[in-house]
């Protein structure tokens, strides 16, 4: 109310004012008539001025809430503080609800899943690194694109076109090529008005898991019923035919054969169940290498005499490093086992008259190496990496034929691990291979 | 992937052109990748699958064309929409044949499992172009829902490098044949797996030309690398 009064009082002190200037110039009655007008009109000039400053000031303020009001009066500057105190408390909440937004989305982002946030045309709205890295979308440039577009697996397109998000779907990733596979699960979740939330998550690795589980039990079955079969065979010939002695003997020594494969799978079996299944062995024992390098010379010589048939051995064994007074910590026969199997294979791979060199090298920076070299065949590279799954061949006729179990170096691995060494494995077709082993400076002294 | 047009309508009915394509490319993308599983693993499980598939990318081919005469009819597009429709009608009919060259492996693959000969052969190199070759189609696809001239020109280079596996396969082949006449029969079926899948390759090198003519409105058809390059700058 004063504000208004005082408003009233300023208009007619400038009316009066106006109409005293004008008696003072001279005129009379006129005079003092126009001089109220004049008045009036300076008090007009003067408000529609204040007022324009105060639009101008809200054009200003809302852009930058801190603008201070110009020098205002009454009404207006009622107006003006509420106006401010009120973007004020918006920006505020603005701004908190960004954090908000902002919080989430760094929670989402660090989520180990693929997060895709889908509008109701399917469109991407949002969507996290994980599920950059699993769908190869980009996170900028794929905004409002619609899914369908760059994830073109018929599977999800038919759920999506259909709504149908009960269960989980296994895709492949479109990164996914030969060399890195990328198997997905995704999981599509409706919320809110048509708005989807799309989970995926890497299943390679559960896969992959679950196929060698599958292919192991296989694998242990069909190696133990062929042996099996053959038996049965021999005994249902002694059982129906008459035969003669010899015939009799030579029928028993191949079923001798076969029992003594199928022992040794089950031998194999039972070690590396062993080696899963125990502690590893500590730093405590030591085993000097000398003697393991000997036993391994006389057991290789043996094996290279008893493949050919002969008396002495048909390859030429060369041991490098038997003058070794180093020793290895960890279990003997362990160790025995895992060299023997490398030895092994080298033997029975490497054609006669090849060389096989068995090697014992202190590294200059502690550690140790053993490498068994041939100069046989050769692996080729695609096979490397998978040598030493469980069964895993890479020519199936040959190695059962040369008496392998297929488990050798699935073992030898096992085994090195246990003792903390590592397994590199070196080929070039028809040139030869290398299986070197190293252990660290930890394990040896 | 269009601008806004005055009716909503209109880009309606551009959208689910365009999403009609990428599920045709979908479809297109799985049969390849069947298909070439079936010459990797040499496994005749998802031949049937790729077989079975091939009546449905013709179907909808024959579908999106309906669709197109129809948007084209009632809404006389101009500049860039009816670049876009003319462009959709060809990568179409372009992936209903890469759809067929994908049918012609996998039946190609079935009768070299079925002769029982394929272990001797020279697969390798023709896996490494297979993959080549579903890898551009599966690009060409990307720039195409992105729009994305410089991924078509990637891909307009690359398909150079499936022409070079080519012709060293055939080298290849040929040496196998003269070595041993008995790998002719299986030789020739490589053949012609090596030039299907040669000529997916083509299919995606003429959809990223039509990426470029959506985008620039310039026929790059049959014109040099360089000088597509020039027109886009």
């Amino acid at each position: 109310m004063p504000a208004l009064l005082s408003r009233m009082m300023l208009l007619l002190i400038l009316m009066a004012g106006g109409a005293a200037f004008a008696s003072l110039a001279g005129s009379k009655t006129a005079g003092v008539g126009l001089g109220v007008v004049a008045g009036a009109l300076i008090w007009l000039v003067r408000d529609n001025w204040r007022a324009r400053a105060f639009a101008d000031w809200l054009n200003h303020v809302r852009d930058k809430p801190g603008t201070p009001p110009p020098l205002l009066d009454g009404a207006r500057r009622e107006a003006a503080e509420r106006i401010q105190r009120l973007l004020r408390k918006q920006s505020f909440e603005t701004e908190e609800l960004e954090n908000r937004l902002h919080n989430i989305q760094s929670a989402l982002q660090a989520s180990p899943n693929g997060v895709v946030i889908l509008d109701e045309q399917e469109c991407i709205e949002w969507c996290n690194r994980t599920a950059c890295e699993h769908f190869g979308l980009d996170s900028r440039r794929d905004l409002s694109q619609r899914i369908t577009h760059l994830l073109r697996a018929p599977a999800l397109v038919r759920r999506l076109a259909m709504r149908d998000f009960g269960e989980a779907l296994t895709l492949e990733s479109p990164l996914a090529t030969a060399t890195h596979p990328l198997r997905l699960e995704v999981q599509i979740f409706p919320y809110g008005h048509g708005h989807l939330f799309m989970l995926s998550r890497d299943i390679t690795a559960i896969e992959q898991a679950e196929t060698m589980r599958r292919d192991f039990v296989a694998n242990v079955s069909h190696e133990i019923r062929t042996p099996l079969t053959v038996m049965s065979g021999f005994v249902e010939t002694l059982q129906t035919l008459p035969l003669a002695e010899e015939e009799r003997a030579d029928i028993f020594n191949r079923v001798a054969q076969q029992t003594e494969r199928m022992k040794s799978l089950v031998d194999d079996l039972l070690t590396l169940s062993r080696l899963e299944g125990s502690a590893p062995p500590g730093i405590k024992e030591w085993t000097p290498v000398r003697a393991l390098l000997e036993r391994l010379g006389t057991d290789a010589r043996a094996l290279s005499a008893h493949i050919a048939g002969q008396n002495v051995p048909r390859h030429e064994l060369v041991i490098e490093g038997m003058d070794t007074s180093d020793e290895i910590a960890g279990s003997a026969s362990e160790l025995q086992s895992a060299f023997f199997n490398l030895v092994n294979n080298a033997v029975r791979y490497t054609p006669p008259d090849g060389k096989i060199v068995i090697l014992w090298q202190a590294q200059p920076h502690g550690g140790a190496r053993f490498s068994v070299q041939d100069n046989g065949p050769g692996i080729a590279p695609e096979h490397i990496p998978r040598l030493t799954e469980r069964f895993y061949r890479v020519d199936s006729s040959r190695s059962r034929a040369s008496g392998g179990t297929g488990l050798g170096l699935s073992i030898v691995k096992h085994v090195l691990q246990r003792h903390d060494a590592t397994l590199a494995i070196d080929s070039t077709l028809s040139r030869g291979t290398c299986f070197t082993v190293t252990f660290p400076a930890a394990r040896v002294r | 992937m269009t601008e806004k047009h005055l009716s909503s309508q209109f880009d309606s009915d551009l959208n689910s052109v365009s999403s009609r394509l990428m599920e045709m490319g979908g479809l297109v993308e799985t049969q390849i990748k069947r298909a070439i599983h079936s010459l990797t693993y040499f496994s005749i499980s998802e031949i049937d699958d790729v077989l079975a598939t091939e009546a449905q990318v013709d179907q909808m081919e024959v579908e999106i064309d309906r669709a197109l005469t129809t948007v084209v009819a009632r809404r006389q597009p101009a500049a860039r929409d009816l670049r876009l429709l003319l462009a959709i009608s060809k990568i179409t009919s372009n992936l209903e044949r890469v759809g067929d060259e994908a049918h012609k492996i996998a039946k190609r693959v079935k009768s070299l499992v079925e002769s029982g000969e394929a272990r001797q052969m020279p697969i390798g190199d023709l896996r490494v172009a297979s993959d080549l070759a579903a890898n551009l189609i599966h690009r060409s696809l990307d720039a195409f829902a992105r729009l994305d001239v410089g991924a078509a020109i990637a891909i307009y280079r690359e398909d150079d490098l499936i022409d070079r596996e080519f012709k060293g396969f055939v080298r290849k082949l040929i040496t196998c044949m003269m070595e041993d006449p008995r790998t002719i029969s299986s030789s020739l079926d490589l053949l012609f797996i090596a030039k299907a899948i040669e000529r997916i390759g083509d299919h995606a090198k003429n959809i990223s030309e039509y990426i470029i003519y959506i985008v620039h409105g310039t026929d790059v058809r049959h014109s040099k690398l360089k000088g597509i390059e020039n027109i886009i700058q």
